[in-house]
């Protein structure tokens, strides 16, 4: 079997506020593997968020075993977290997350900004994404031009830049009408047909049931 | 990331918010020109000041008795009559030095047709022009054969000619000085006032025909000496003295009777002063540099503040701390050093226009202007780097959350 993209093996994120100490995350352990659609399923407070901090590497565990795509996080520096992030993760988030009065175009070039890419091949990679994604004609708009779909179309683009081994998909049709929503899981759909990694984190029982594995989550544990 | 990019990255930051950007570099502009023009005005000030004293004479010595002392009072400098035309004349044979000027002064009324004035006439010999740096406008100066049998010849100050309506067809007239007809041999050029003294607004004649005429004894006011060499002035300084004090037979323990002022010295103190006086300023002026960079600072922080969710996208899509805080100290210094750049040009401005009205040269050392772009850029750095550290610092998640 090849390396799995997510490992989570018992892992726990409990935060401290003062003395009290709330148990966020308790023992997740989840596997995921290259070109798997999974989605994670649970009401609001259930520990999805911290869920997706942690696979996302935007946060570490308190204790457990994390490796994204083979590689551990524990003792990694914010630094080696970050460059983590811009090799093998795309974010998707709820409210898009774009930069304010920034064209569509400059915003999924950022990510290789990061990355040390050259301006023209930037620009290059950026145009070929938003072009698979239809939105050729809107490169130069700023997100404030587009609706919501596009923009999150936009964001999507951004996260497929950097052709990472994982898409994080965090509430993406939260902020969408059914619609766009739908534009949006079907775009997710055909990336995933295509061969890329998605772990899709929703509340909705209705855009969890086209992934191919639904992972429910309820006050911080996993029901697999 | 290289600089290029984040130059772009800063100016497409700083174009989005125009009005923010000028205002906030207004603190670095006003500093930097200030600066520049206050250094640049106090440079222009000392350099006329000293190219005036130039004119007064190069390498220039001046001679003056010392005061009378009566018991306990001692009278007013210049006071005393120990300097004599003899020692004018000795003092020639030191070998620094080039030329002798003894002059002697009086008021007199001066008439020349329907006109008068009363001024200064100066007794003294034909090395004046020399030592004093006179040059004749019209006519010759006073010959030592004028000198040597006390001839009623007058030079004239292009002052003086002016007062009395005589232009250049006025050389080998008459004037009467103090009720004593005198030829006009000759006018001589405008100098420039320099400083209390207005040395156009005089009439030289022969030193023997003023004590043959109005003043008698033997003694002069000053004895001007111009030394060859700017490197001889010590030399001759130490020997003038030593001449002199043999002269006028003082012994070991007794104090000089006689003053020997040198220009240059009196130049280094003029220099030394307006220099002061430039650094204060520019001192002062600085500190209102310190204040545009707190400007800076200032609005750097709102900026962190105020793009935090920025900052959390950029992070979340792979910016390091190190990026984030290049990007934010990019930011700040772009503000300061193009304040400093619109700074430099305002200061050049004024300072040029000051020059202008007032007259000096208009001096611009490009020393100035590298330390002016220096300080700006620091000033940008100082004050970004608190500011940019905070971007870098932010934590992802909370960055992300932020409204």
């Amino acid at each position: 079997m090849s390396v799995p993209i997510v490992a989570l093996d018992r892992v726990s994120r409990v935060y401290r506020t003062g003395r009290v100490e709330v148990p966020a995350l308790v023992d997740a352990t989840l596997f995921v593997q290259p070109g798997e659609f999974v989605a994670i399923v649970g009401p609001s407070g259930s520990g999805k968020s911290t869920l997706m901090h942690v696979v996302g590497c935007l946060d570490r565990p308190t204790s457990g075993s994390y490796a994204i795509a083979g590689s551990p996080v524990a003792d990694l520096d914010d630094d080696s977290l970050a460059e983590l992030r811009s090799r093998t993760i795309g974010f998707v988030f709820q409210s898009f997350n774009l930069l304010p009065r920034t064209s569509a175009l400059e915003n999924v070039a950022t990510p290789l900004l990061y990355q040390g890419v050259g301006r023209r091949q930037r620009l290059a990679r950026a145009t070929a994404v938003l072009e698979r994604l239809g939105l050729a004609d809107r490169l130069a708009h700023e997100p404030s031009e587009l609706s919501g779909g596009q923009q999150q179309r936009v964001a999507i683009a951004r996260a497929l830049v950097t052709e990472p081994a994982l898409i994080l998909a965090d509430e993406p049709t939260g902020n969408l009408d059914s619609h766009a929503g739908a534009e949006v899981i079907s775009v997710l759909r055909e990336l995933n047909a295509s061969g890329r990694t998605v772990v899709l984190i929703t509340h909705d029982r209705a855009v969890a049931a086209v992934a191919d594995r639904q992972v429910p989550i309820a006050d911080g544990r996993l029901v697999a | 990331m290289t600089l290029v990019e984040l130059v772009r990255l800063a100016l497409a930051r700083l174009g989005a918010s125009r009005l923010r950007a000028a205002l906030t570099m207004l603190g670095v502009i006003i500093g930097v020109a200030s600066v520049i023009a206050l250094v640049s005005v106090g440079q222009g000030a000392t350099s006329g000041i000293t190219s005036r004293l130039e004119g007064l004479g190069t390498n220039l010595l001046t001679i003056t008795p010392g005061a009378t002392r009566t018991g306990a009072t001692r009278g007013a400098a210049g006071s005393s009559t120990t300097l004599s035309v003899d020692d004018a004349t000795t003092i020639g044979a030191i070998p620094e030095i080039g030329a002798v000027a003894p002059e002697l002064t009086t008021q007199q009324l001066v008439v020349a047709g329907p006109l008068n004035t009363t001024t200064s006439i100066v007794g003294t010999t034909a090395d004046y022009a020399t030592v004093r740096n006179f040059a004749v406008w019209q006519g010759a100066f006073l010959t030592d054969a004028a000198v040597a049998n006390d001839l009623r010849v007058a030079v004239l100050g292009s002052t003086t000619a002016d007062d009395l309506g005589l232009g250049a067809d006025a050389v080998g007239t008459q004037v009467s000085i103090g009720g004593l007809p005198f030829q006009i041999v000759g006018i001589l050029q405008p100098k420039g006032s320099a400083g209390f003294v207005n040395e156009d607004d005089q009439i030289l004649v022969p030193i023997t025909t003023l004590r043959r005429q109005f003043v008698g004894g033997d003694s002069v006011r000053t004895i001007s000496v111009s030394v060859r060499t700017a490197d001889g002035i010590p030399t001759a300084q130490a020997e003038l003295e030593q001449l002199l004090r043999a002269r006028h037979g003082l012994s070991g323990s007794d104090p000089d009777d006689f003053t020997i002022q040198d220009q240059a010295q009196l130049i280094d103190t003029v220099g030394a002063i307006t220099g002061t006086l430039t650094i204060l300023l520019a001192g002062i002026a600085s500190i209102s540099l310190v204040v545009g960079g707190i400007g800076i600072m200032n609005i750097m922080l709102v900026s962190v503040r105020e793009r935090t969710r920025e900052i959390g996208i950029r992070k979340a899509v792979g910016a390091k701390r190190g990026q984030i805080l290049v990007q934010f100290l990019v930011e700040a210094v772009t503000l300061s050093l193009l304040g400093g750049l619109v700074g430099i040009a305002l200061g050049l401005a004024v300072s040029a226009a000051i020059a202008a009205a007032a007259g000096w040269t208009f001096i611009v050392q490009p020393m100035t202007l590298l330390l002016a772009t220096g300080f700006s850029l620091l000033v940008g750095i100082v004050f970004g780097v608190w500011p940019a550290r905070q971007a870098a610092v932010l934590d992802p998640i909370a960055a992300l959350r932020y409204e």
